[in-house]
C-alpha cells in the first residue's frame, strides 16, 4: 500500500488523480437543480475523488482531493475569510480521500468522507457566520445552510458511487 | 449545451500585473486578505479600495467583469448587511416589526460589504490576470519548503496541471455522450432527485471508463518520453522574480505595516 504519501506516487497514480479531477470537474458543472443562495446538487461530483481514494488508498486520496479542491477554487471561487477558503476548498476536498481508509469496507470509507467534507464546510459556515452575522447562533445557522444543499448531494452521491462501483468492478479493484 | 460553458476567467493581456511572477501574485492576494480583517477604520477601506480600483485600471480589466463576481455573492452580501443592520445593539434608527435597525448596525453592516466587495475583487484579479498554469507552477515553488514535511508538492501540481489540460477534453465528451444517450431516448431532466441521479448513469460509466482509459495513456506517454517526477525535472520557462515583484511586494508589505501601526491608535 501506498502510504500516507511518504514513498513516492507512481505515475499511473498522478495521471490517474489528474484524470479523474478533470472529470470531477466536468461533473460539478452539471447542475442537477441550483439553490439561490449559491449551493447546488451536481451530477455526482465527488464520486471521481472518492473512487480514486478507494482505489489508491487514503494518503493519495487525500492529496488528490485537495488538488480538486484547488481546481474547484479556481472554477468557481467563493472567497469569504482567509480560514474559509483554506476549509472549503482543499481541506473539504481533501478529506473526501478517507473514502479509501477501510480497504475491506468501501461503504464505511465513503460515509467517513462524506461526514468529514459536511464537518468541514460547518466549520467554515461556523466561522463566517461568526465574523459577519454577529454571534447569533453561528453552529445553527451554519448547519442549516450547509445541510440545505450538502445533505442531497451527500445522498446522491452514495447511491451513484454504489450503482458505478458495481458498474466498473473489474476496473475499480483496490491498486495499492 | 455543456460546450458553451467558459471556466476560469482568466484575460490575456500584455500588462504589468500580468507580467508579475504568480508567486507575487499569490502572496500579495494573501498579504491582502489578511489586512482585509485587520482594517477597522471606513477611512482604511477608503484607501485599500483605491488601491483596488488603481490595479483594476493597470491590469486593464474591464469593470463589467469584476460585477460579475461581485452579482454571484449578492446574496450574502444582502444577508450579511441586514443581519448586521438588525441584530447589532445601539442606537435605534427604525423599526421594521418586531425588528430594531441600528446605526451601529449600519456602520457594521457597511464594512462588512466593504470588506466582502474587496475581497472578492482582490481574488477575481489573481484569476482574472493569471493564467491556470502559472498559478499551478507558482503554488508548487511556494509550497516547496513544505517538501520536508512531507507535502509532496510536485505530484500536486502535477495532478491540477493534468486535470487542467483535461477539462477541455472531458467537458466535450461529456456533452457528446449526453447527447447520444439522449438520441436514445435517455431523459435527464425530470423526475425526483433520486430518479435523476439514477438516469445519470448512462452517462457516468462510460465517462468513467474513458477517463482511466485516457489516465493510462496518459502515464505509458510521460514515461515513454522520460518524466521521472519532480526531481531534477528541468522547464522550458523558468519562473524569475523581476524589479517590479519587488515593488509589488514592497508595495504590500508597507500597506501591511501601516495597517498594523494604525490598528494600536484609537
Amino acid at each position: 500500500m501506498v502510504g500516507f504519501v511518504r514513498q513516492r506516487l507512481p505515475l499511473k497514480a498522478v495521471a490517474e488523480a489528474g484524470m479523474l479531477i478533470a472529470l470531477a470537474t466536468v461533473l460539478s458543472l452539471i447542475k442537477v437543480f441550483t439553490l439561490p443562495q449559491g449551493g447546488s446538487v451536481t451530477a455526482a461530483s465527488m464520486v471521481p475523488i472518492l473512487l480514486f481514494a478507494v482505489r489508491w488508498g487514503p494518503g493519495p486520496g487525500v492529496l488528490a482531493g485537495a488538488a480538486y479542491g484547488l481546481v474547484q477554487l479556481w472554477v468557481e471561487p467563493f472567497i469569504l475569510h482567509p480560514a474559509q477558503v483554506v476549509l472549503d476548498y482543499p481541506l473539504a476536498f481533501g478529506l473526501l480521500g478517507l473514502s479509501g481508509l477501510f480497504p475491506a469496507r468501501p461503504a464505511l470509507g465513503v460515509m467517513t468522507a462524506m461526514a468529514g467534507r459536511f464537518l468541514s464546510h460547518w466549520l467554515s459556515g461556523v466561522i463566517f457566520f461568526a465574523a459577519y452575522a454577529g454571534d447569533q447562533h453561528p453552529m445553527l445557522y451554519s448547519a442549516i445552510y450547509n445541510g440545505s444543499y450538502l445533505l442531497p448531494e451527500l445522498a446522491v452521491s452514495a447511491i451513484l458511487v454504489a450503482l458505478i462501483a458495481r458498474a466498473l468492478r473489474p476496473k475499480v479493484v483496490r491498486v495499492a | 449545451m455543456l460546450r458553451d460553458i467558459t471556466i476560469g476567467q482568466y484575460l490575456a493581456r500584455d500588462t504589468a500585473v500580468h507580467r508579475l511572477d504568480p508567486r507575487t501574485k499569490i502572496m500579495s492576494t494573501m498579504l491582502f486578505m489578511l489586512l482585509l480583517f485587520l482594517v477597522r477604520q471606513l477611512a482604511g477601506y477608503v484607501f485599500l479600495g483605491v488601491f483596488t480600483a488603481a490595479i483594476v485600471v493597470l491590469a486593464g480589466i474591464p469593470p463589467r467583469m469584476l460585477l460579475r463576481s461581485i452579482r454571484s455573492l449578492a446574496f450574502i452580501l444582502a444577508l450579511t448587511f441586514l443581519l448586521q443592520l438588525f441584530m447589532t445593539r445601539g442606537e435605534p434608527l427604525f423599526r421594521l416589526g418586531p425588528l430594531v435597525a441600528t446605526r451601529e448596525g449600519l456602520n457594521m453592516g457597511t464594512f462588512m460589504i466593504c470588506r466582502l466587495t474587496l475581497l472578492v475583487v482582490m481574488t477575481s484579479l489573481l484569476t482574472l490576470t493569471t493564467s491556470p498554469i502559472a498559478l499551478t507552477d507558482g503554488l508548487e515553488h511556494l509550497l516547496r519548503p513544505f517538501r520536508r514535511l512531507g507535502v509532496p508538492a510536485h505530484e500536486l501540481a502535477m495532478m491540477m496541471t493534468i486535470a487542467l489540460r483535461f477539462i477541455p477534453t472531458l467537458l466535450e465528451e461529456a456533452d457528446k455522450i449526453m447527447k447520444a444517450q439522449m438520441a436514445r431516448g435517455a431523459d435527464f431532466r425530470s423526475g425526483n432527485l433520486l430518479r435523476r441521479a439514477r438516469s445519470l448513469i448512462p452517462l457516468l460509466v462510460p465517462l468513467f471508463v474513458s477517463a482511466f482509459r485516457r489516465a493510462d495513456e496518459l502515464a505509458l506517454a510521460m514515461e515513454a518520453r522520460c518524466y521521472r517526477g519532480g526531481e531534477g525535472r528541468t522547464r522550458m520557462k523558468q519562473l524569475a522574480f523581476a524589479a517590479r515583484d519587488g515593488i509589488a511586494l514592497t508595495t504590500v508589505a508597507v500597506m501591511f505595516l501601516g495597517v498594523l501601526f494604525l490598528r494600536g491608535r484609537p
